[in-house]
């Protein structure tokens, strides 16, 4: 079986009135299904451009890019990924149910299967009671919630989130690592989490990616062999430290380098 | 639900609020008649200073309060009815001329809104035009507007409908583009990411978006829209409308202003009932939480 993302000698530049800059250099990733992947390094090192050339938000300077064996445009017009960000990013004239209707509805699904759809959703973030509120009367946490059901939507077989939990407190923070890890695990979506938090992308994925800014590129590729399930025992088990070390490190000798 | 209340502000219940009205009113009624007392004991001259008071206190410029309300009561001629009646039809009259036009100039500045955000060579081609629309005074408008309408045979009512558009669509517009380009950048992605079509996009994020900022917009023209039709009035020579009566006040000032104050008062009182009329529809359409200004 192909990889979900593929990507091969990707670049990415923006041209301004400033001159070049070189946002993404020499990218080389696969994906396989199933996968939960972090990007993880510096402000500036391109991480959210990348996942934005996966989404088709944005169109790559050269190289190779498949995403669930397409072209990006192609996974895009199907659906074939959902979206969240840092802001939850909900329309405030919709309550939480409509919300996450919103990709059914733009997708032209009938209004019935929306709405159950959507109360299936809503269950699986423990949001029911409050489907018919409207954004503004929820927490940030809970927002972010609604993001995540509203991403997942079409049953996309991947997600992409760019630091979705970067807002929130860090109580919430790990309730909501926690309730991710368990909905990648029931749905069996791959997942690309941008975060520069070490100890988010070690607790969450299984392998994360290091990346060094000036051009962005990725620069280590560490597998996170901690067992699954996750809980509050694989926080405090000295492998995650050991984890958390690797990557830090990863991090350090490029800033080292630079 | 519930409105959250914003900390610091007192609330604005409808009894707050027609408390405050009151209050407000009470202060200015007693400011004005404050002035007109002061004047009588110190002889319309400022004690210290020794110079005269302007404008003068006396009834000839400042009438009192209750001759202005007793002028609005009296018949406007012998055996004729009321002012107040005559003031009243007469300011139905310019308000439906004004609500023609004001529902016009909606949709005309909405629709310019709408094309300029779609095509940026139209907003570039065509927005120092719109700006210069508004820099041109309306009483230079109104006669040309009177006269093509002439030429082309309209109904006089609606060429005092096309002056107060004149005045309406412009906020519209410009608040039209705004709002539809109020959208944070993730919204905009987020429905890039779903491959929304260009009316999906307009119809289901920045339409709501910007209705706000519209609504906003509307309360501006709404005023402006009544203050357009009074002046339309004016060259079109209309004697059914507030613009008329307010002419021929104008002219008898200097023998009886209280009639003047009338006739101000009801256009006023109009020009509130108009943009109240706005509000509700705001309120009807939006959560407090997204309302921008409280009217």
């Amino acid at each position: 079986m192909g990889f979900i993302v593929d990507a091969q000698k990707l670049t990415k530049t923006f041209s301004g009135n400033s001159g070049t800059v070189h946002a993404l250099s020499d990218i080389d990733l696969q994906i396989e299904s199933g996968e939960f992947v972090s990007l993880i390094g510096p402000s500036g090192c391109g991480k959210s451009t990348l996942l934005r050339l996966i989404g088709d938000l944005l169109a790559p300077t050269s190289g190779i890019l498949t995403v669930n064996g397409k072209d990006p445009e192609r996974a895009r017009i199907d659906g074939d990924y959902g979206i969240a960000f840092q802001k939850a990013t909900l329309l405030d004239w919709r309550t939480v149910r409509r919300n996450v209707e919103l990709p059914l509805e733009l997708a032209g699904v009938p209004a019935e299967e929306r709405r159950g759809r959507a109360d299936e959703l809503l269950e699986m973030v423990n949001l029911s009671d409050f489907a018919d509120h409207y954004p503004w009367q929820l927490s940030g946490g809970m927002q972010q919630r609604v993001a995540i059901a509203r991403a997942l939507g079409q049953r996309p077989p991947l997600l992409l989130m760019d630091e979705p939990f970067g807002a929130l407190d860090e109580m919430t923070r790990e309730a909501m690592q926690q309730e991710l890890l368990r909905i990648w695990r029931d749905t069996g979506t791959t997942v690309v989490f941008v975060t520069h938090s070490i100890p988010e992308a070690v607790f969450l994925s299984t392998r994360v990616v290091v990346m060094s800014s000036r051009p962005g590129r990725i620069t280590h590729r560490i597998t996170v062999d901690l067992p699954q399930p996750r809980g509050m025992e694989a926080r405090e088990s000295p492998r995650f430290f050991e984890l958390l070390t690797e990557v830090r490190e990863a991090l350090r000798q490029r800033e080292v380098a630079v | 639900m519930a409105a959250a209340r914003q900390p610091g502000r007192t609330g604005t219940g409808p009894l707050r609020r027609g408390v405050a009205f009151l209050a407000v009113l009470a202060l200015l009624v007693a400011l004005w008649e404050g002035y007109k007392f002061l004047g009588a004991i110190w002889d319309g001259t400022w004690p210290i200073l020794g110079v005269e008071m302007r404008p003068r206190p006396g009834n000839g410029s400042l009438p009192h309060v209750w001759d202005v309300v007793a002028a609005l009561v009296a018949p406007a001629r012998r055996n004729a009815e009321p002012l107040i009646l005559t003031l009243l039809v007469a300011t139905i009259y310019t308000l439906r001329e004004a609500l023609v036009g004001f529902l016009v100039g909606a949709v005309v500045g909405f629709g310019i809104g709408v094309v300029f955000v779609r095509s940026l060579a139209a907003e570039r081609a065509f927005m120092p035009y719109v700006v210069a629309s508004q820099t041109i005074p309306i009483i230079a408008v109104a006669p040309m507007v009177v006269v093509w309408g002439r030429q082309l045979e309209l109904p006089g009512w609606t060429m005092v409908s096309i002056i107060a558009a004149y005045l309406t669509f412009f906020p519209v517009a410009i608040n039209t583009v705004r709002g539809l380009r109020s959208p944070e950048a993730t919204a905009t992605e987020l429905f890039d990411s779903y491959a929304a079509t260009p009316w999906q996009r307009l119809t289901k994020l920045q339409i709501p978006s910007a209705l706000p900022y519209i609504f906003t917009a509307l309360k501006i023209s709404a005023a402006a829209s009544v203050v357009g039709a009074i002046v339309g009035e004016l060259p079109a020579g209309f004697a059914d409308g507030l613009g008329r009566a307010l002419l021929q006040f104008n002219q008898t000032f200097a023998a009886d202003p209280s009639k003047l104050y009338a006739a101000v008062l009801m256009s006023a009182i109009g020009g509130i009932a108009f943009v109240g009329l706005v509000a509700v529809a705001e309120r009807l359409t939006l959560p407090s939480a997204r309302r921008e200004v409280t009217i």
